[in-house]
């Protein structure tokens, strides 16, 4: 029943989708003027209707819809039968949908902007919505009947179990399912020729909340990984990661232009090609996870003929978008006014550097495809890859990060060059030092040394900017300072995290204690313990300084007994210099093995990312 | 000119789509892993039988005769959903021999599970270690493998059986 409701819901979305179409083409009649918009906000409510549906079916636990049976079980935590509606691919997809109609309609209360404007935004947003809902309703409908009876669900995978990943897919939705509705500005913004002052400031709203959404998901990604996989890292260059980090990247040029774009007119061609090209990866890097054409810790169940139905879609929607491009954008008689070093230089140097970084990661990714078209066999590209030429190729992006916000547009001047050239040289000094003291490696001194010039660059801005203007509308001035001093910040917590990281196997036996660097663990004791669902073997590890106790942690591993699984928990122990992350291995004679890793200043990444994130929200209230 | 320029991502887009097109087309599913065993002779093996713990089964026993062998477990989920489909299989084709191999599995357990869901298997064949499973490169349950009259593994398929997949890739090997 409950899945019928939904189903419906699904298909009035589409239908009033579809009027909001014929609406639009009858322009001339004032009846249609109000069916235009109610059936955008009905077509929101549908959508939300069968999406609701769908999370009662997960509540419920009604295992007669195939997507619930599929993905969920009755002795599931009430959180995880709700976050398990989107931790599949029909219902993903679905959430898919209810994004583009949500944004749709939230967009349709713009005040700002020409009513023919926004009216072929809406139009265009919701086209591609038809695409998709078609896409749902042919090959991953949420809404199937399970043909068997049953009164038990399959799916319990715990590890998925976990509050950060439960919000990082529709946190990732928000942002890259929302540059559709860039894309879509973009579209009417060069078909009616009307990409004034006020397209560039909605447009620029909505790319900042995208990206920040965006950038949210992806660091939720991440810091899930860190201390659930137990592997140590927080990011592998994972195929899915790197599809994620693409329009993320090309998401971070178009925020950079569309803040440069009302003092120079030049760039709006440039931002046009930007937010087709964000929503295009976007579509893109669905189809690579999926198509199940990748392999990867993210696989979905996949199917081909989806693959071949998202790759039409792909190309009709990019295909259509590049051709309105081509014809149509006008091209601007102004030149750049591009000298040395001012702020129109290094924005241009910027998009350059992340355009390539973006095209590098998408050669990593899609190489394994086509050698394997080609010649039959199957390779991985893996970190190396990525870290030896899409790292090298952001260098300059970051050199020019500290120093960019203070250029003039003007001239070739920055203003009170000697304290920035001081603080430069005085950083470059701390970093020898740095280096000097602990131990030397290339990827070590230029991270830290980048990391410094930075936020110290940032930190000298904020302080002139604060002397100039005083300490009112302080976050207007500085906001895109915060951003950088948070880049900064991450810099510094990757270079730590991975250059200066340890990494002990221990073998320890109960009551032993042994010594790592400057510290020592002692195993207190080794317990199982029966839980609800699970079995734990939990230790009790008691890490010391100088004899004297610093903090209790518990790696453990735990058995599931419904799915058969054997998961690992790390234990951490935070401080503000370091994480202790323990894990706890196999037992071999009475010793235990555990591995130890210390990850100085890891969380300074999250602190870093969270930075950003807030300074993005920032940039859509402020003022202009 | 400037058109030609602007034109390129069209390009690049549309290349790329080619290699996506064939490769999808190509099937080449990650469920299907290159075997190292395909087209390779059946590993040797001696199975004790589920029901029976006097008889046993070599892999000398399944040669002159087209082989289904279906690694399985109680405990395993995706298993009991593609159990039904070896009846349909057992019903359409009356020469073919199933064998059934219960992996890492308690036989209280595996003979509960034969019981209420009914069994579809010729000869059930236990292998508690894992030990045949490793010769035959099982990395998870359930699979599946088709071996010819002579002795040879012609098909392999990871993960649960669909009417789909039985339809196009099965029935052909078993005519």
């Amino acid at each position: 029943m409950i899945s019928l409701i939904g189903f419906i819901g699904l298909l009035f979305s589409c239908i009033f989708s579809v009027s909001i179409v014929i609406s639009f083409f009858n322009q001339n009649k004032k009846v249609y003027e109000k069916i235009f918009y109610y059936s955008v906000y009905l077509s929101a409510i549908s959508i939300l209707v069968s999406f609701l549906a769908l999370i009662l079916a997960f509540i419920n636990s009604d295992f007669s819809n195939y997507t619930v049976f599929q993905n969920s079980h009755s002795s599931k935590p009430l959180l995880y039968k709700i976050a398990g509606t989107w931790g599949n691919h029909e219902g993903s997809m679905l959430l898919w949908l209810v994004i583009m109609l949500i944004y749709n309609c939230v967009f349709s209360f713009n005040k700002t902007l020409d009513i023919s404007l926004k009216k072929l935004t809406i139009l265009f947003q919701s086209s591609i919505y038809i695409c998709f809902a078609l896409f749902v309703i042919f090959t991953s409908n949420p809404f199937l009947v399970n043909s068997i009876l049953v009164n038990e669900g399959l799916g319990l995978n715990p590890i998925l179990q976990d509050p950060a990943l439960a919000i990082h897919p529709p946190l990732l939705y928000l942002g890259y399912v929302g540059f559709s509705l860039i894309l879509c500005l973009s579209l009417s913004g060069t078909l009616l020729n009307k990409i004034d002052k006020e397209w560039i400031l909605t447009t620029k709203n909505w790319t900042l909340f995208c990206w920040s959404m965006l950038t949210g998901g992806i660091a939720l990604g991440s810091y899930w990984a860190y201390y659930e996989l137990g592997w140590g890292g927080w990011w592998f260059w994972d195929p899915v990661e790197n599809v994620s980090l693409m329009p993320w990247i090309a998401g971070l040029a178009l925020v950079h232009s569309l803040m440069m774009a009302k003092n120079e007119p030049l760039l709006k061609r440039w931002i046009v090609f930007l937010s087709i090209l964000c929503f295009s990866l976007s579509i893109f890097g669905t189809f690579l996870v999926r198509s199940g054409i990748l392999t990867s810790v993210h696989s979905f169940a996949s199917d081909s003929s989806r693959g071949i139905f998202i790759l039409i879609l792909f190309l009709i929607i990019t295909g259509f978008s590049f051709i309105l491009f081509i014809f149509k954008s006008n091209e601007s008689n102004t030149k750049l006014n591009l000298l040395f070093i001012n702020k129109t230089s290094a924005l241009v140097i910027n998009n350059i550097v992340m355009i390539i970084a973006c095209l590098t990661i998408l050669l990593g990714t899609i190489y394994p495809i086509i050698i394997e078209v080609v010649s039959n066999k199957r390779i991985s590209v893996g970190a190396p890859y990525f870290n030896s030429t899409a790292l090298p190729i952001l260098l300059p992006g970051f050199l020019l990060m500290s120093i960019a916000p203070a250029l003039s547009w003007q001239n070739n001047k920055l203003p009170k060059f000697k304290y920035y050239l001081i603080t430069f040289i005085s950083m470059s000094t701390l970093t020898v030092i740095i280096s000097w003291f602990s131990f030397f490696s290339i990827w070590g001194f230029i991270g830290l040394l980048l990391s410094f010039i930075i936020i110290a660059g940032s930190v000298l801005t904020i302080y002139i900017n604060s002397t100039k203007f005083g300490y009112q509308n302080f976050l207007n001035y500085n906001n895109a300072l915060i951003a950088h001093i948070g880049v900064g910040i991450m810099i510094l917590g990757i270079t730590c995290s991975s250059v200066f990281k340890s990494e002990y196997s221990l073998s320890i036996l109960k009551n032993e204690e042994i010594k790592f660097d400057k510290y020592s663990v002692e195993l207190i004791d080794i317990k199982i313990l029966e839980r609800d669902n699970f079995q734990e073997l939990k230790a009790f590890l008691q890490i010391n300084k100088d004899k004297k106790v610093m903090s209790l942690v518990n790696p453990s591993k735990r058995y599931y007994h419904v799915s058969k699984i054997i998961t690992t928990e790390v234990g951490i122990y935070r401080n503000w210099f370091q994480d202790f992350y323990t894990v706890l291995g196999s037992e071999n004679n009475k010793k235990w093995d555990i591995k130890i890793y210390t990850n100085p200043l890891v969380n300074l990444i999250w602190f870093g990312v969270l930075l950003m994130v807030f300074s993005g929200f920032v940039g859509i209230l402020k003022n202009e | 000119m400037n058109k030609i320029i602007l034109s390129i991502p069209i390009f690049i887009i549309l290349i790329i789509s080619i290699f996506l097109f064939i490769f999808l087309l190509q099937e080449k599913n990650p469920t299907k892993p290159p075997s190292a065993l395909l087209n390779e002779e059946l590993p040797k093996f001696s199975l004790v039988s589920l029901f029976d713990k006097t008889v046993t089964l070599s892999s000398l026993d399944v040669v002159n005769q087209i082989t289904l062998i279906n690694f399985f477990a109680s405990w395993c989920a995706p298993c009991k959903v593609e159990h039904p489909l070896f009846f349909k299989i057992k019903k359409k084709y009356l020469n073919l021999f199933i064998l059934g191999i219960d992996m890492q599995d308690t036989n209280k357990d595996a003979i509960e599970f034969l019981t209420t869901d009914g069994n579809p298997y010729d000869y059930v064949g236990v292998d508690e270690q894992g030990l045949v499973g490793v010769e035959f490169g099982v990395i998870g349950l359930p699979e599946t493998f088709v071996v010819n009259k002579d002795g040879k593994i012609i098909y392999k398929y990871l993960g649960p059986l669909t009417d789909k997949i039985i339809e196009d890739e099965i029935e052909p090997l078993l005519q």
